[in-house]
């Protein structure tokens, strides 16, 4: 019950500041998302050492890597309010809508992060080469926006439910699933395996999912947030 | 010109700052309190007492908008702050960080210097949440509770936990509220109770 009107961009800066400042001092959501990223891709470097691994697969294995590191790391920042009980805090003194814009913003960083250092250190350790690099550029940005605003919306929703587990399968399969066939179809042309034009929608839709994810989100969250 | 004051006029020679009308809360088939209504003017001051389990938090829990009732409902949209004995503070945030933070979100002056000497909490303004006591924590509750200048304030259990001049400091900021609009809240303590000017009791 704020009747004060601050500013969206403070509101939302102060939220993304305090998710900074938090993980610079806990270090929870790199060390989480970069541990199993790190030791995804060098189990998968590993094994296939030796080997040419197809562009197909090495788009497979490398979303395998991306959506697991959001997975475990993404849904914290929701989780962890209720695990500390400071989201009254936020309730009290917060509008839905910039709370969602402000952690969502925070997943998006760590995500972009997250997925270059994967990235990098994939093409280091498995010597494969990318054909098309605007291509992946553009997968590898739309694809952890994506993941990001998807991820970040199922962890908003399942922090407020008492069976958290049920209702985050039950929630992220059907919102994930289309995503990471979208993300595979781009990555995997950039790579150098199937049609450009392939390529190049599913990187429009990867683009489009993030935008409709982010567009109903923060309505959505503010549904399930003050109930 | 007619002198005499219009409707509008009567209103603000006694502002009516909240009014909880029939206000009930249900666990299952269990009522934890029913049918609760009152109205508080600017000044006045409400002290809410009752056992344990009786409900006063949840009150005020619904009265600040954290939880709903079951029936009844809170009038009017007064600018609210709670500060409670069970609300969480964030373990990494120091209490300058707290203060920031809550001004940048309600869209108020921060005043971080200002409340931190006003709790003496000015020395401990860099050390973050996890290293500060009970006391220090419930003081920079109270800090974070008034720093918007609300029209209702709630303490849950003010002085839990604290010394003598952190007593002395709830009953500061009880006056201060009364001057700027109206205070609820909830305490067994019979120094606490002194502070109201009106009771209500839960059973």
């Amino acid at each position: 019950m704020n009747s004060a009107s601050p500013s969206w961009k403070r509101e939302i800066r102060a939220i993304f500041n305090k998710e900074v400042a938090s993980e610079l001092r806990t270090k929870s959501g790199l060390m989480t998302a970069g541990l199993f990223g790190v030791v995804a891709v060098v189990a998968i470097a590993l094994s296939s050492f030796g080997m040419k691994i197809s562009g197909t697969l090495s788009s497979g294995l490398m979303w395998v890597a991306l959506l697991f590191s959001a997975a475990v790391a993404m849904p914290r920042v929701f989780l962890i309010e209720e695990e500390q009980r400071t989201g009254d805090l936020l309730r009290l003194w917060a509008r839905p809508h910039a709370v969602f814009w402000g952690k969502c913003l925070y997943n998006m960083v760590q995500m972009l992060i997250t997925g270059i250092i994967l990235s990098a250190l994939f093409f280091v350790l498995t010597s494969r080469n990318v054909e098309i690099p605007i291509l992946y550029g553009v997968s590898l940005f739309g694809g952890c926006a994506s993941l990001a605003a998807a991820v970040t919306l199922c962890g908003a929703i399942v922090s407020q439910a008492a069976n958290r587990s049920a209702m985050a399968a039950a929630i992220s399969v059907p919102l994930l699933l289309p995503l990471v066939a979208l993300g595979v179809s781009s990555m995997r042309v950039s790579l150098g395996e199937g049609s450009l034009l392939g390529g190049e929608q599913a990187a429009i839709g990867l683009l489009g999912y993030s935008s409709v994810t982010l567009a109903l989100g923060p309505g959505l969250f503010a549904a399930v947030w003050k109930s | 010109m007619d002198e005499s004051p219009s409707l509008s006029d009567t209103a603000i020679l006694t502002p009516r700052v909240i009014e909880v009308c029939g206000l009930g809360k249900r666990f299952g088939s269990r009522w934890l309190f029913r049918g609760i209504s009152f109205t508080l003017d600017k000044g006045d001051r409400l002290v809410v007492l009752g056992s344990n389990g009786s409900g006063k938090s949840t009150m005020l829990r619904i009265i600040a908008g954290l939880e709903t009732s079951t029936e009844g409902q809170v009038k009017g949209e007064p600018k609210l702050s709670l500060a409670a004995l069970d609300q969480a503070l964030y373990p990494s945030l120091t209490c300058r960080e707290h203060l920031l933070l809550a001004s940048d979100l309600r869209g108020c002056e921060a005043r971080d210097q200002e409340l931190l000497e006003k709790i003496s909490l000015a020395e401990a303004a860099d050390k973050p949440a996890s290293q500060l006591s009970t006391g220090m924590r419930t003081r920079l509750k109270m800090a974070l509770a008034i720093q918007n200048d609300p029209e209702v304030l709630l303490l849950d259990e003010p002085g839990a936990g604290l010394d003598e001049d952190g007593r002395a400091l709830v009953a500061l900021i009880a006056d201060e509220q009364s001057s700027r609009g109206a205070l609820i809240f909830a305490t067994n303590d019979p120094f606490e109770r002194r502070l109201a000017n009106l009771e209500l009791s839960i059973s």
